[in-house]
Formats: structure tokens, C-alpha cells, sequence
């Protein structure tokens, strides 16, 4: 079938298969920094924005994408810049898989809520998944880059 | 100032933040994809496969034992498991079929119209039914390895106390973020190999056994290991190159989640019993310990697990008499492997829960037992080699009973809520004799515009190796970090330096690159700035003076070993953690929160202060994971679960703040990659113990298990 839709900021228009999922269209179509780290909902490799609102990517379907305005981490390189620096100073890296979708999250809830509270920044990390770092100098990031 | 010992910021971290790091599966890629067909019987003779004639296969490529042009045996420390069934399987999912297909979709389709036959035979499902050997699976015996190893004198009983008990602790999943993913690259009759890996010159060795031929294997960014990634990528490696070399096209394998967790390899599951022999103030003297590992349907790395627990069993106590008897045994179960610990988490539970019994026992506190018990100049160990140690670890003790406050929260004994210690060491590098096979070697060679380049097969796959190898090398020769070149290996170009594994990376290949760095040095002679640097490597270079600097592993005079009797000393160096927790259980609903966790490591000198943290901060958090969440089970045979959804791993509200510390002695770096997973499931089994005043002795401990504790 045929979709049209933005994807940061630009027109996209492409066939793809009714079961194929947004997931796996936006990186066939190079946005890579969306990662595959489950396939079921479950740990926020996958986030982007999609109208606005982030979501896991690999529980939509591509149909789901007609006229929709979707946004990755590419395009949000200048947005996201303090956020990404405060990740590498504090040391919220390690594999870095499960980064860009951290970097996301941590966008969407500066951008939306902004509680400096460690145990809100927690709360609001419960999509995510990081099997390398144990979350706490994520947290530290987040924190530092709402100063 | 000295460059070791500084938070520098990874050099890595930018380009894994913004997302432009390239993964396995990012990277460019024009080819087939490949997919495995798996045996859907745990043990049984294979009777026929059948394709479909109603489904076209014709343009599918389509691969099996016949395939293999050498051996179908992935040979590690036997060459049990073959590549690719034959005639027999022996665990559900073993590989028999590879295909490969343009389309991942018609590949998914295609699965359906395999129809494989079976002839069943009885499987062997649990520890107890193959120690029965009522079905042989291995040998004579079921038994992959055993260990007996005995030292010191019986003492006489007479007067000793004795407490008896059973300890054990499940599978456990390492559940990297990136699943396993592995390309073939075919150029000219020739393939490469790419993909996510801890060990490259394991992978081509693997290929070599496969092939009779040096295959380039290259490392793509790694997005985590824990051993997961040790030796199973051998195996995915092997089958896109014969997928490659039959169509004549790049191949790329990437496993799906459901896929990783049902079939890749997963720490051991054990079962062990300690039996000990003290006076009344709490003093050792003997202890008898009983070690039974599952391996699993193949041998792969298990053998060398069981050293690692054998070697771990007792901790470092001074006891006056140690035996310990270990076993691993064969199941049809996916092969047991490689998880960060590496047989010792399991042991330490066992060990630091058993010195928590032995005071519920006198009625003393946790703390006086292991006072008592801690080594002085003349203890030995497990394998009768002195414990050099027992400074730092009474130093280590003491601090972190102090620091967490420990006696008086102990003594406080408020309900729902406990506290629980573990004390423990890891020994750096491979076992015995294990890094003197090794003989790592490293290169670093000198560039003409002064840059240093490091050519080794180590890897990074998260730890922070890119970042921590270069300080040290920029250390040595006083130059910025960035005068340091490193990239992931790539079989062909670098010195084998051995596997990333076993907490050796920095302990070891980070001592051989200081020592190629200071020939360097030596050989440029004096410099003061950069500029001056600048101008002895031009002059040096121009003399047509050897540009790369080697070192390889020389067995230090310390390390003394005996494989047969299992005695000497079976390590380069130790690392030591003690580690407290808080817990507290919800009467209403039995969960456990750990509310406070203290863990404090001494582990030499600190090469990377944030990323060392970084390093405890994740392997404490997976070792909550291990005591508290983390449950695999098995139904004849089956995954009762492969989703992610119900396995569950700690989220960052599952995790108190952690107080980290590192004793920073100027001792050489020891090894950190595992330590931080070996005591915290022993700690918080204390700390639910004393919560609850009833011994909780088996992980994992779900909600279910303290309800039911508490009935
Ligand atoms: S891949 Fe989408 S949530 Fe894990
Ligand atoms: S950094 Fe590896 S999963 Fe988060």
C-alpha cells in the first residue's frame, strides 16, 4: 500500500506491506537510531514521536502512519543536544543501545513535566529498559539537564 | 597530571547518544536475510525433513550439515556440539536448517512448510534424572567435569557444631540490549564476517574448524555481552557464512528477542550444599561443599564455570579444613554458558548465606561470624595457596560495616525490614593455568604524525574498553587522549590479546599495553611538550627503527598452579567487594523493595572513576535482578515464556541510590567486570532472612516465595 506521511519535517511517500510494522519501515527508510531491542512494547529502544506524542514504535503498524508526522532522534539533534552532553558527561552511556530511546524519553518528560524529583525521573523512565548502566547516572543526566 | 585515575568521558559516548552509532543490524546491507530452523523435541533422532512441494522454495537458499566442507563440531573445550544437527537433537531449538531469502517476510512464510520427523527419545529434563543416568546423554555418566579438591587437616569434630544446608539458584538471562546479530560479507569467493561479538579470534577459530580457512572476522559496535556474547556468536557466525558461501551473497542473521531468550546460552543453574563444622564463638573449621551445575545439552564453556565456582566456594574464610565436590552435568536443556560471575554469583550465595546461617545458628550477629572468620597472614584458600589478601579485605570489611551502619541497624530488628551483608572476591583473568595458554599478545605501532595506535582483539561492548585502554597507553607516554588510536578489532589487523571476558581487560591487557607503551617511550627517548614528542617520533622513524611495540603475557613467578590436584594459586589478582542491603517487604502484598545498598569494592587502582561506578552501578543492578525478578522456567524441556513481558529485569524504580565506594589503593588495577554481580543476591537473601527471621535459600525470590515464607 501506499503512505504518505512527514517524517522529521519531510515529505515521505512509499509502499509498504499492511503487517509491516512503523518500527521497521522508519529504519528501512534510515533512521536508525531507532533500535529494535524487544519487537513487543517492552523497552523503549523504539521511541520516537508520532503526532506529537512518543510512542513504541514497534507496537504500530505501518497503515497507522497515513498523514501522520512522525519524529526521530535525527530530528531532534538540536533539541536534544544538552540532554545528549549531560549523558556522556555523567556517564549515562555504556552500550549504548538503549540510549537514543533514553535520550527521547528524557525530551519528552523535560519538555512536558520538568520535576527535578530523582523519583519522578524514575517513574517516568518505566518504558525503558538499560541492562548496562542501573539507571542511576541516567538519572543524573535527566536531572542535570533541567538545571 | 596522570590521566589514569580521571573520569575522562567516553570516547564513544556522542556518537552512541545521538544515534549514529552503527549497529550489526544498521549497518548497510544488500543481501539475503537468514533464518534457522530449529528442532522442536528436546532429545530424538531425526527421521525426515520434508519441504512443502505446494510452497516454491526455489529461490530460497537453503542449508544443512551437508553443507559443511570441515568439521560440524564448534569446537571450545571439546567438540561435542556440532553446527548443525545431523541425526540427533538433543535440546528444542537446536539448530538443523538454515535458509535464507530476499524477503524476511517469505522467510517467516517458509518456516511453516518445513515438516521435520522425529523419532523421540526420553529427555533428560532435570539435574536429578541425569544423575540417574537411567538415559546416557554424555559419556558414561552424564557428567561434563567433575572437581574434588581437599586441603588442610580434619579437625576433631567432638566438640564442633555442624549445620547442613541446601542453597540454590536458577538460570539467569543477560539479556544484552542488543540481540545476537551477525553479517556475512561475500566478496570474490570470499566472506567476511560482522557482527556483535566479545570475542573475535574465538569466532574465527570456530570458522577455521569449519572451514580449514582464516575467515576476517571484524567486531561491529556491541550492544552488550556479559558473556552472552562469549562464545554463541561462533555459532551464528558459522551459519551465515555457509548461508554466504552457498548463495553467493551478503547474508545477515539478527535474532529476534523471542528467539535470543529461548536459545542462546544462560548463566548455570545450581544446586549446592554446604556443610560445615564450627565452635561455639562462630570459628570455622572445616567445611564441606557440594557444587551441581546444570550444563545444559553441550559441554561449551561450563567446565571452566565449575573452576570459577569451585575456586569461589569457600570465599576467603580462613577454615582449617575445605572440601569441595563439584559437578556439572549434561540435560536437554539449550546449552548453559557465559554470564558475567561465571559460576561465582552462585557460589557466593551460597558461601555468604551459609556464614549468615551459621550465626542464626549461635544466636550471634552475621558480623561477628565473619570477624571471626577472616584470614590472617597464614590462611589459605580453597586450593591451599596463601590468601595474600587478608589485609585489604579486613580493611574492605571494616570500612563498610562502619559505613553503612550495619551493627546498629542489625541490632534494631524492626519488623518488614532487614539488612544482609555478603563479603566475596573475584579473581581476575582466566583460571589456573588459563592466561599462560593464552599468551596474549598487543601491538601498538607508532604513526608518522605521532599518533599511537593500539592494534589488540579486545573489545567494546559497553564496559568502556575504547575509553580506559587509551588512558592507560596515554598515561605511559604523557600525551592526550587523543593521540590515541583504537578501533574495533578486526581479526586480520590486530594482535590477539585474547577474549574480553573474565573481568581480564584492563587487569591484563591493560598491563601488557603499559608495557609495550613504556618501550615505546624508551625507545623515543626524552621529550618534554607534545611538540618535542613530535619531533623524537619524526626522528625515529626516519632512522627505519621497528614502528610497532609488542608485549605478550609471561606468566607472572606468583601464579602456581596444578591443574591435575586442582592446588596453587588460580589467579593473577583478586578484586574484593562487601556489599550491604536494605530491604523491606509490603505485608500486604509481600513485595521487596530494596530500600538501601552500600556496595564497596577495592579493586587496586581505579583507571576510570565514572566508568568503573558505571560498571558496579549495572552489575548490582542485574544482581538485584538475579535475587528478586529474574525467572526462567522450563517445561519439558520449553520455555515456558520467551517474551520479555515475563522476564522481568529491574527498571529504574525497582533500584534504590547506591553508595559505591572504592577503597583506591595503588595497588595494580584488578579486574571489575563481574565483581559487582556476585554479591548482591547473597546480600539481600541476609537481608530477607533477618527481615523475616525464616532463611530464604533459594532464588529467585518472587513475591509467591516470601508469601509463602511467611504463612
Ligand atoms: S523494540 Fe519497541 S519497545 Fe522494545
Ligand atoms: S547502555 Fe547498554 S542497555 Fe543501556
Amino acid at each position: 500500500m501506499q503512505i504518505r506521511c512527514t517524517i522529521n519535517s519531510r515529505p515521505y511517500r512509499f509502499e509498504c506491506e499492511p503487517e509491516e510494522r512503523l518500527l521497521d519501515v522508519v529504519r528501512r527508510l534510515g533512521m536508525l537510531s531507532v533500535k529494535k531491542g524487544c519487537g513487543e512494547g517492552e523497552c523503549g529502544t523504539c521511541s520516537l514521536f508520532f503526532n506529537g506524542k512518543l510512542v513504541n514504535s514497534c507496537l504500530l503498524l505501518a497503515p497507522q502512519m497515513q498523514g501522520a508526522e512522525i519524529v526521530t532522534l535525527e530530528g531532534l539533534q538540536k533539541e536534544t543536544e544538552t540532554i545528549r552532553e549531560n549523558f556522556a558527561k555523567e556517564g549515562a552511556v555504556q552500550c549504548g543501545f538503549c540510549t537514543p530511546g533514553f535520550v527521547m524519553r528524557a525530551y519528552d518528560y523535560i519538555i512536558h513535566e520538568g520535576s527535578k524529583d530523582e523519583k519522578r525521573v524514575k517513574e517516568a523512565l518505566d518504558g525503558n529498559i538499560c541492562r548496562c548502566t542501573g539507571y542511576q547516572k541516567i538519572v543524573e543526566a535527566i536531572v542535570k539537564s533541567m538545571s | 597530571m596522570s590521566l589514569v585515575g580521571q573520569s575522562v568521558v567516553r570516547v564513544d559516548a556522542a556518537s552512541k547518544s545521538d544515534g549514529t552509532l552503527e549497529y550489526t543490524d544498521d549497518l548497510d546491507f544488500e543481501g539475503l536475510y537468514g533464518a534457522v530452523v530449529r528442532s522442536t523435541i528436546a532429545h530424538g533422532n531425526i527421521l525426515s525433513i520434508t519441504f512443502d512441494e505446494t510452497f516454491d522454495f526455489s529461490d530460497f537458499v537453503i542449508v544443512d550439515h551437508r553443507d559443511i566442507e570441515g568439521r560440524n563440531a564448534n569446537v571450545m573445550l571439546t567438540d561435542d556440539q556440532p553446527f548443525l544437527a545431523e541425526t540427533k537433537v538433543r535440546f528444542i531449538g537446536e539448530p538443523i536448517l538454515l535458509l535464507a531469502h530476499r524477503s524476511q517476510r517469505m522467510l517467516k512464510e517458509a518456516l511453516k512448510h518445513i515438516d521435520i520427523t522425529y523419532e523421540p527419545l526420553t529427555p533428560v529434563l532435570t539435574v536429578q534424572e541425569s544423575l540417574d543416568c537411567k538415559t546416557l546423554l554424555y559419556g558414561d555418566d552424564n557428567l561434563f567435569k567433575t572437581i574434588r579438591t581437599e586441603k588442610g587437616e580434619e579437625p576433631d569434630y567432638t566438640a564442633l557444631k555442624s549445620l547442613e544446608k541446601h542453597y540454590s539458584t536458577p538460570h539467569q538471562e543477560q539479556l544484552y540490549m542488543e540481540t545476537q546479530s551477525m553479517i556475512a560479507r561475500y566478496c570474490d569467493g570470499a566472506v567476511r564476517i560482522v557482527g556483535s561479538m566479545q570475542c573475535p579470534f574465538y569466532v574465527e577459530s570456530a570458522l577455521f574448524a569449519l572451514t580449514g580457512k582464516k575467515i576476517e572476522v571484524e567486531q561491529a559496535p556491541t550492544g552488550g555481552g556479559f558473556g552472552g556474547k562469549e562464545d554463541y556468536p561462533s555459532l551464528i557466525a558459522a551459519y551465515v557464512y555457509l548461508l554466504s558461501k552457498k548463495a553467493k551473497q551478503d547474508v545477515k542473521l539478527v535474532y529476534d528477542r523471542a528467539e535470543d531468550i529461548s536459545f542462546t546460552t544462560k548463566r548455570h543453574p545450581s544446586a549446592l550444599h554446604y556443610k560445615s563444622h564450627f565452635d561455639e564463638t562462630g570459628k570455622l573449621h572445616a567445611l564441606d561443599i557440594e557444587i551441581t551445575l546444570d550444563g545444559g545439552a553441550y559441554v561449551t564453556l561450563t567446565p571452566v564455570v565449575l573452576a570459577r565456582a569451585v575456586l569461589h566456594a569457600a570465599g576467603f574464610y580462613d577454615c582449617g579444613y575445605i572440601k569441595v565436590d563439584a559437578r556439572a552435568v549434561a540435560t536437554n536443556t539449550p546449552p548453559n554458558g557465559a554470564f558475567r560471575g561465571f559460576g561465582a554469583p552462585q557460589v557466593i550465595f551460597g558461601i555468604e548465606r551459609h556464614m549468615d546461617d551459621i550465626a542464626r545458628c549461635l544466636g550471634i550477629s552475621p558480623m561477628e561470624v565473619r570477624e571471626r572468620n577472616l584470614p590472617h597472614s597464614r590462611s589459605v584458600s580453597v586450593t591451599g595457596a596463601k590468601i595474600g589478601e587478608y589485609t585489604r579485605l579486613r580493611t574492605l570489611f571494616e570500612t563498610t560495616r562502619k559505613a553503612s551502619g550495619f551493627d546498629e541497624k542489625e541490632a534494631a530488628g524492626t519488623p518488614y525490614k532487614g539488612i544482609g551483608m555478603a563479603l566475596f572476591m573475584h579473581g581476575g583473568g582466566f583460571t589456573g593455568e588459563g592466561e599462560t595458554l593464552l599468551a596474549s599478545k598487543v601491538w601498538l605501532d607508532l604513526h608518522d604524525n605521532g599518533m599511537v595506535e593500539i592494534r589488540i582483539g579486545s573489545v567494546e561492548m559497553g564496559q568502556g574498553t575504547l575509553t580506559a585502554l587509551p588512558q592507560i597507553v596515554a598515561d605511559v607516554l604523557a600525551l592526550p587522549i587523543t593521540m590515541i588510536r583504537y578501533h574495533l578489532p578486526n581479526t586480520a589487523k590486530v594482535a590477539d590479546s585474547g577474549p574480553t571476558v573474565a573481568s581480564r581487560t584492563v587487569m591484563i591487557v591493560g598491563e601488557l599495553l603499559r608495557e609495550a607503551a613504556n618501550a615505546l617511550k624508551e625507545a623515543l627517548g626524552r621529550y618534554g611538550s607534545e611538540a618535542e614528542y613530535l619531533d623524537a617520533v619524526r626522528a625515529y622513524l626516519k632512522s627505519g627503527a621497528q614502528s610497532r611495540f609488542q608485549a605478550a603475557y609471561q606468566k607472572p613467578d606468583t601464579v602456581q598452579w596444578d591443574e591435575e590436584h586442582f592446588y596453587g594459586n588460580g589467579y593473577d589478582g583478586y578484586s574484593l567487594g562487601c556489599y550491604v542491603a536494605e530491604v523491606e517487604v509490603d505485608p500486604v502484598d509481600y513485595r521487596v523493595r530494596v530500600s538501601d545498598f552500600y556496595a564497596y569494592n577495592d579493586v587496586g587502582k581505579v583507571v576510570n572513576p565514572m566508568m568503573a561506578e558505571g560498571q558496579v552501578e549495572g552489575g548490582v543492578a542485574q544482581g538485584i535482578g538475579y535475587a528478586l525478578y529474574e525467572r526462567i522456567a522450563y517445561q519439558d524441556g520449553k520455555l515456558r515464556s520467551s517474551r520479555l513481558s515475563d522476564y522481568s529485569v529491574p527498571l529504574a524504580a525497582d533500584l534504590p541510590k547506591l553508595h559505591i565506594a572504592f577503597l583506591n589503593t595503588d595497588e595494580p588495577s584488578k579486574g571489575l567486570g563481574e565483581l559487582p554481580m556476585d554479591g548482591p543476591a547473597a546480600a539481600i537473601g541476609n537481608a530477607l532472612t533477618h527481615a523475616l527471621d525464616t532463611a530464604f535459600d533459594n532464588l529467585t525470590i518472587t513475591p509467591e516465595v516470601v508469601e509463602q515464607k511467611c504463612r
